[in-house]
């Protein structure tokens, strides 16, 4: 953590960045909170655990700037999901990367508070304790232990890259990719579904959404300043938590970040009803990997899939 | 003072629904809410907040306000009986009388019978409150900060109190009164019963964090409009409007038409003052077009325009904001930055 914050005082003092977005301690135990840092003496604040949860890039886009103040140069801490987000900014056009700095930390995967909410079984977790691979929690009148795996977000555990590929400093040593063998089990059991048994589940699953759109409004690569679900003239679909419509929101968002989903999870964790969101954007991950052999936010220099043409691609799905 | 058994709570619970349909804290997809339940035992007991607040039991997030046709309009008529809701601990209690404020209470309005609504309050005013005192307040929780407590029993028609293996309870209003005097087989509390109550409040109140003085903060927050603090609160909310749905007093809506050739309907349903699109004009101009102004919005509804119009703080301290909230922007230290805040 010292070295993060020598770090950030660094480059703060020698004026290669204005402002630095990083995390802060939370007022609760699973919970870091975004902190912009502008002088030396505030980068104190910065933590770097398994609570800093959010995917801060989001603070980047244009449209979802909420910097009142015009920065000339950001440092930004990154983990791996994180930097792929700035990649996939800069591929598209949203940010030039000579206009963030980078600095990557090891990540080991953070906290899903909602699993750990579930295994205190309604109990309130005060605090935890890591020990080695578990985790120990605890409340005013219980301590239990778990795996720590289980209380990982479910993308932190298929995570093929947890340190930042795009980075300016780093914090360590960054691994290389990591080699995930069930990196697409989820989508995998889905598939070997009957259409009658996806069909069922979808509908089942988005009959739970009530409309809220936290997880398009955390999402970093959802920056549209005017989302199609909120254009009224014409208005594409109704906008009460109809299954109907709710399919119609989630499935085209899906197919809207195909090839730019980066798999933060920051969706998932934004839920407030806790549907499963990431069987479908891991569903088109795959499809866009198959087809195009492209991964969102990995190559600065690649063309997104969405954006490039090449003769030899697998076309048949519209000849076939 | 009455006592039942936990076990003897399905009896109860059947009696209520002769004359009421029951909503209670049940598990609703992967989730809780207040919904309307078939028999006691679906009930959960010893949730504290469930994560869906019930201001949807009598504020739905989807309501048809009329269907159209060739042939005229056509207003719905209720066919369900009255609402009972067990299981609200008091902040839940307390936030749906200030929701009544908003929904029934036009005493600024000239014609005061003009602004009142009536899909509110045919459910609300013909419903019979059981209020349970909250024996596990969470570290998330501040109800007391605006002078409430895990075991109030205002507001409410029976107050409830889960005590070992029966339920304690007593009539608050005169409508809950006759109603547990109609059912027979209660056995009445002794005073070992009723001591054990307040051994459990001292208890619960333990459990509850520090309070933080909040006397100064509508005249405070007052002064604050053209303050920079609100750049600083809001520089990390993503306006995902996850606070406002789950907030138990939050109640702006939206008004949309749902048509078909010929026919539709009217629908009122719930919105956020977090999105951009609430306040968007037809023009295209957007008088709370960025963030900061959409955040100053939602607090300052909160804890100073409400308590302005109907003299109290649109907030009960339920934490469910601070539980959901992706950025961890916590209303408590936000109040906290505002009492501190040395103006410029």
């Amino acid at each position: 953590m010292q070295q993060l914050i020598n770090q950030v005082k660094k480059i703060l003092k020698a004026k290669e960045v204005d402002l630095v977005i990083g995390w802060g301690k939370g007022s609760l135990p699973f919970s870091a909170t975004p902190v912009f840092i502008e002088t030396e003496e505030d980068a104190d604040k910065l933590i770097f655990d398994q609570t800093c949860r959010n995917n801060l890039t989001s603070y980047l886009t244009k449209d979802k700037r909420r910097l009142t103040k015009a920065y000339e140069k950001i440092g930004i801490i990154v983990k791996g999901c994180d930097s792929r987000s700035v990649v996939l900014y800069a591929v598209e056009n949203q940010i030039k990367r000579e206009d963030v700095v980078l600095i990557g930390v090891p990540c080991q995967g953070v906290f899903e508070k909602k699993k750990i909410a579930k295994l205190a079984e309604g109990k309130e977790v005060l605090e935890y304790k890591i020990n080695g691979d578990n985790i120990i929690l605890n409340g005013r009148d219980f301590e239990s232990k778990y795996p720590l795996k289980d209380v990982l977000c479910d993308s932190c555990l298929t995570c093929q890259y947890p340190d930042a590929p795009e980075y300016d400093f780093f914090i360590g040593t960054p691994r290389k990719e990591v080699s995930i063998p069930e990196a697409y089990k989820i989508v995998e059991d889905f598939e070997k579904k009957s259409a009658e048994e996806r069909w069922n589940y979808i509908k089942e699953e988005y009959s739970k959404c009530i409309r809220c759109y936290a997880c398009r409004n955390v999402c970093p690569s959802c920056y549209c300043p005017e989302c199609f679900v909120d254009q009224n003239d014409p208005q594409w679909i109704g906008k009460t938590p109809e299954v109907t419509d709710s399919i119609i929101f989630h499935l085209i968002r899906n197919l809207h970040i195909a090839g730019r989903c980066v798999d933060c999870g920051a969706c998932v964790s934004a839920c407030p009803v806790d549907l499963d969101l990431r069987v479908m954007s891991k569903k088109v991950e795959k499809e866009i990997k198959e087809r195009f052999d492209y991964l969102a936010g990995i190559d600065i220099n690649e063309k997104p899939a969405m954006a490039t043409y090449c003769e030899n691609e697998k076309q048949d799905f519209i000849m076939g | 003072m009455v006592k039942i058994k936990k076990t003897r709570l399905k009896d109860f619970i059947d009696f209520v629904q002769q004359e009421y349909d029951v909503f209670a804290p049940t598990e609703v997809g992967k989730k809780t809410a207040f919904k309307k339940i078939d028999s006691a035992f679906e009930i959960i007991h010893d949730i504290v907040n469930t994560d869906r607040s019930p201001k949807e039991v009598f504020f739905p997030q989807s309501e048809v306000l009329f269907e159209y046709g060739k042939d005229g309009l056509k207003t719905p008529e209720r066919k369900e009986k009255p609402i009972a809701v067990w299981g609200l601990r008091h902040c839940d209690t307390s936030s749906l009388t200030m929701l009544n404020k908003v929904f029934s209470d036009a005493h600024q309005m000239p014609d005061k019978d003009m602004f009142k609504d009536p899909y509110w309050k045919e459910k609300y005013d013909n419903s019979l409150i059981f209020n349970q005192a909250c024996n596990t307040p969470l570290s998330t929780c501040f109800c007391h900060w605006f002078g409430r407590g895990p075991f109030d029993k205002t507001s409410s028609d029976i107050f409830v109190v889960d005590v070992d293996d029966v339920f304690l309870l007593e009539g608050i209003s005169e409508k809950g009164k006759a109603f547990l005097a109609k059912y027979e087989k209660a056995e009445q509390a002794t005073k070992e019963d009723e001591a054990k109550i307040t051994e459990l409040k001292r208890k619960a109140e333990s459990f509850l964090a520090e309070k933080t003085d909040i006397s100064e903060l509508f005249e405070k927050i007052g002064k604050l409009w053209d303050e920079p603090i609100w750049e600083e609160i809001s520089g990390k909310c993503v306006n995902c409007g996850a606070c406002t749905f789950v907030c138990s007093t939050c109640h702006c809506f939206d008004v949309s038409d749902e048509g078909k050739k010929g026919k539709g309907k009217r629908i009122r349903l719930w919105d956020s003052c977090m999105f951009q699109l609430f306040t968007k004009e037809a023009s295209g101009h957007n008088p709370r077009g960025i963030s900061t102004q959409r955040v100053r919005q939602r607090f300052m509804h909160k804890y100073n325009y409400f308590m302005d119009n109907y003299g109290v703080h649109l907030c009960t301290g339920c934490g469910r904001c601070v539980q959901v909230c992706p950025v961890n922007l916590d209303v408590r230290e936000l109040i906290k930055k505002v009492l501190d805040y040395k103006i410029s």
